[in-house]
């Protein structure tokens, strides 16, 4: 019985036209539990993204096998959803209307369309900005609305790609104990690409540990803080030890 | 008096820049009437204001205005309209496919660059003096601007709002509905500026060849006439059209995309 989640051995070359391939991906193995939290760190160009749009169906992987609920992943499907770091919003819609994409594309009736942005803009904390367009909004507003179009489509796995990296520090902490809490809502098995260990800690079930390029798997931790977390979590020894650890697996892989 | 303590902004300050461009334009008249107070006047070689403004006004009372605007408004019509119906989908297509794009580029830079004016009488002959043969000459020249200006706004698509059309299992023609088509649209209506001018110039040139009506007609028949206070009217209500079509799209272009405001 293969976990939710599993990666084996995938592996996937860039082969950029007039210059020397990347390899992105090699010997890359994830098992992810149903309705975990899976934070994954690693240095920059080391895959991450990459996987996140492997898992996605936007990227095929030259060779390995991974599978959801058993079933091997050969495209976009409606249980994946991704958040994307800059966001994507698409600028001549609304709000209401970057929320409604997603149903839009798979034919769902208006009214339909229409109550499901009304229920996950209010989520995400949103109300009363459902026709303004994306340059009125913050940073924090826009990816609170893709955050809402992701959900929309009531995905079963929600896939984020540094989805706070283009924020403030500010606006990412609050960012940060919004997850928390739409994820405890919805319930979602979500897969979160990050630079920041204490991000990733503060978010997750596990972190793993990417290898530099090309990139594996090198070590997997479980956070067992109690839930739910609040922010002075995160300035406990516990916390404080775990991001040593993490800090100490990750170091190594950096080069500057 | 009311005083709330902002200096009052008087029309003029607050229109400054329309009141400057209507000053100028009629300080050029006046300096074209004011000319031959000093400059001997001769009908036939020129016309001024004064003169113009008599014939514009026969021309509008008589209908021959309306008449000839009337009949050339047609193949303008279906000539633009066939180069939005053409240029846009050419140049798209150019864009997202790069196969066609290199295949068509070189070939539509020519005729782009020449000028096309030299194939009119061909045209006449192959297509007729009616509506046909004119509306062909406007949509040649008009169509150009349309396929590069949407060539050109397809390479500016953002390719993360592919990725996420595409994440979200949208269709290659999702795709252009969705994503390419609104990221082109203020392109394609930019070239819409350039188009309305070209248009015009083929409008003139087909009747100058072979018409027996319209506004270019008129033209070319008061010149022949030496009727020139009649023929400046005419050229002066052209360029007056001109005008107003390129300010229109530059009204609707600021009214249909208002999320550009921000960018």
């Amino acid at each position: 019985m293969p976990a939710y989640i599993a990666g084996r051995n995938v592996n996937l070359t860039f082969r950029p036209p007039n210059r020397a391939p990347v390899r992105a991906l090699t010997g890359f193995d994830i098992d992810v539990e149903e309705g975990e939290f899976l934070s994954i760190v690693g240095p920059s160009g080391c895959g991450k993204s990459t996987f996140l749009n492997v898992l996605l169906g936007l990227l095929k992987p030259d060779s390995g096998e991974l599978t959801l609920r058993g079933r091997r992943i050969s495209g976009p499907g409606s249980d994946r959803a991704m958040v994307f770091q800059e966001f994507g919003l698409l600028p001549w819609r609304t709000v209401e209307s970057n929320v409604e994409l997603g149903l839009e594309l798979k034919r769902v009736a208006p009214e339909t369309r229409r109550a499901a942005s009304r229920r996950f803009i209010e989520m995400v904390g949103l109300t009363g900005f459902e026709a303004h367009y994306p340059h009125e909004l913050s940073g924090g507003m826009k990816q609170r609305v893709g955050l809402a179009r992701a959900l929309a489509t009531d995905p079963e796995v929600l896939l984020m790609d540094e989805p706070f990296a283009a924020l403030d520090a500010q606006t990412r902490d609050l960012m940060q104990v919004e997850l928390l809490r739409i994820w405890q809502e919805a319930r979602k098995t979500v897969l979160f690409v990050t630079h920041q260990i204490d991000e990733a800690i503060y978010l997750s079930d596990r972190v793993m540990v990417m290898t530099r390029r090309p990139g594996h798997a090198k070590r997997m931790f479980v956070i067992d803080l109690p839930r739910p977390r609040d922010y002075e979590m995160r300035v406990t020894p516990e916390f404080n030890a775990l991001k040593l650890e993490i800090w100490n697996a990750l170091k190594d892989e950096i080069t500057v | 008096m009311a005083d709330d303590g902002q200096p009052r902004r008087s029309f003029v300050e607050s229109h400054r820049t329309l009141v400057v461009g209507c000053g100028s334009v009629a300080l050029f008249f006046a300096a074209w009437q004011a000319l031959f107070l000093i400059v001997p006047f001769n009908p036939l070689f020129i016309s001024k204001p004064s003169l113009i403004a008599e014939g514009l006004w026969a021309l509008i009372a008589g209908g021959d205005l309306a008449h000839d605007l009337a009949v050339s408004a047609v193949p303008f019509a279906y000539g633009f309209a066939a180069a939005v119906a053409a240029g846009v989908p050419i140049g798209i297509i150019m864009g997202w496919r790069a196969r066609v794009g290199y295949a068509l580029d070189p070939l539509l830079t020519v005729f782009y660059a020449s000028p096309l004016v030299a194939l009119a009488p061909l045209v006449i002959v192959f297509f007729g003096v009616g509506v046909a043969g004119k509306a062909i000459i406007i949509f040649l020249l008009a169509v150009f601007p349309f396929i590069f200006n949407a060539h050109a706004g397809v390479r500016t698509v953002d390719p993360l709002l592919i990725n996420v059309v595409r994440s979200l299992g949208g269709s290659e023609k999702d795709l252009y509905l969705k994503v390419i088509v609104p990221s082109v649209l203020p392109y394609i209506v930019a070239g819409a500026r350039i188009a309305v001018g070209r248009a015009l110039i083929g409008v003139l040139v087909g009747e100058f060849f072979a018409a027996s009506e319209g506004i270019g007609y008129a033209i070319a028949r008061f010149g022949d006439l030496f009727a020139l206070d009649k023929m400046f009217a005419c050229i002066l209500v052209i360029m007056a059209i001109a005008v107003a079509l390129t300010e229109g799209v530059r009204w609707a272009e600021r009214a249909a995309f208002p999320w550009r405001i921000g960018q």
